[in-house]
């Protein structure tokens, strides 16, 4: 079985994953995850994406002066 | 932020609240503004110009509200204003026009092929970094701010300065033409994509 319009559904699961629409949103997703191929899959590409987009990214590292210079700034101002 | 500055911090106040509630926020900041601008001296001024800016308007930011998303949208204001104008980057196309274009339906449906989330799994934080960043900015913001920083839809309201219901459209573009980058990057590496079975 599979909802009839998937497009509508991948953008309302995709705020129940963002976690827009609460308690709701979480019975929602139970029952598109257990009826809906299309819908159960896209909801675990998401949650892929997420996952990899929060962990692997990598993080720029602060300028070692940077904080410094902004402090020196402030004090300037004051 | 108002012109209008009502004295209502006290010099002590100010300090705590810029070095309590301002400078923990630093390296998100200038994460944020590498993601935006793509190079090291213009991140750090526009992070240095965000903060002079906090600093002189810190009237303006109520107390017990969220620190980090006041700053970000400060952050963001400068990169518009004062700074996409001087960066060679080629124009960007106009807000309402990429939104209209993307708002086909057929951008959800472009290949025969999907994205495995094994794949996705399975790919070097590079990789991910370059189809963000392959991202028009408009876009690309609307991944970092929901899924680096973890913000809230009414947050990124506030941020960007959009009702709600364009965040939401937004990201969800945004979130698609990521998709479609990192399929292409799985199918270009040989990773595992899946013909679709009928
Ligand atoms: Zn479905």
């Amino acid at each position: 079985m599979q909802c009839s319009d998937v497009s509508k559904c991948y953008e309302l699961l995709e705020r129940i994953l963002d976690g827009e629409l609460g308690d709701e949103g979480r019975d929602i997703l139970k029952e598109k995850l257990e009826k809906c191929q299309p819908c159960f899959e896209h909801v675990h590409l998401q949650q892929a994406i997420r996952e990899v987009l929060k962990t692997k990214c990598p993080k720029q590292p602060l300028p070692e002066t940077l904080e410094e210079s902004i402090r020196k700034m402030i004090q300037n101002a004051r | 932020m108002s012109e209008v500055q009502r004295r209502k911090y006290s010099q002590e106040e100010r300090t705590s609240i810029f070095d309590g509630e301002f400078m923990p926020h630093i390296d998100s900041m200038y994460n944020f503004a590498f993601r935006l601008t793509f190079d090291e001296d213009d991140a750090k001024d526009l992070v240095q110009d965000t903060y002079m800016k906090a600093f002189r308007f810190i009237n303006s930011f109520e107390q017990g509200t969220n620190a980090k998303a006041w700053l970000f949208r400060i952050l963001k204001n400068s990169f518009i204003n004062d700074y996409r104008k001087k960066t060679k980057q080629p124009a960007t196309v106009d807000y309402q026009e990429v939104e209209t274009f993307y708002n086909s339906d057929d951008v959800d449906y472009q290949s025969t092929t999907d994205l495995r989330a094994e794949s996705v799994r399975d790919m070097l934080g590079d990789e991910i970094s370059n189809a963000l960043n392959s991202l028009d900015v408009d876009f690309r913001t609307a991944i970092i701010l929901a899924d680096l920083e973890g913000f809230t839809y009414e947050e990124m309201a506030k941020i960007l300065d959009i009702p709600i219901g364009t965040v939401r459209s937004r990201l969800h573009r945004a979130r698609n033409l990521l998709k479609e980058k990192l399929k292409g990057y799985a199918q270009s590496m040989g990773y595992n994509t899946e013909e679709e079975e009928e």
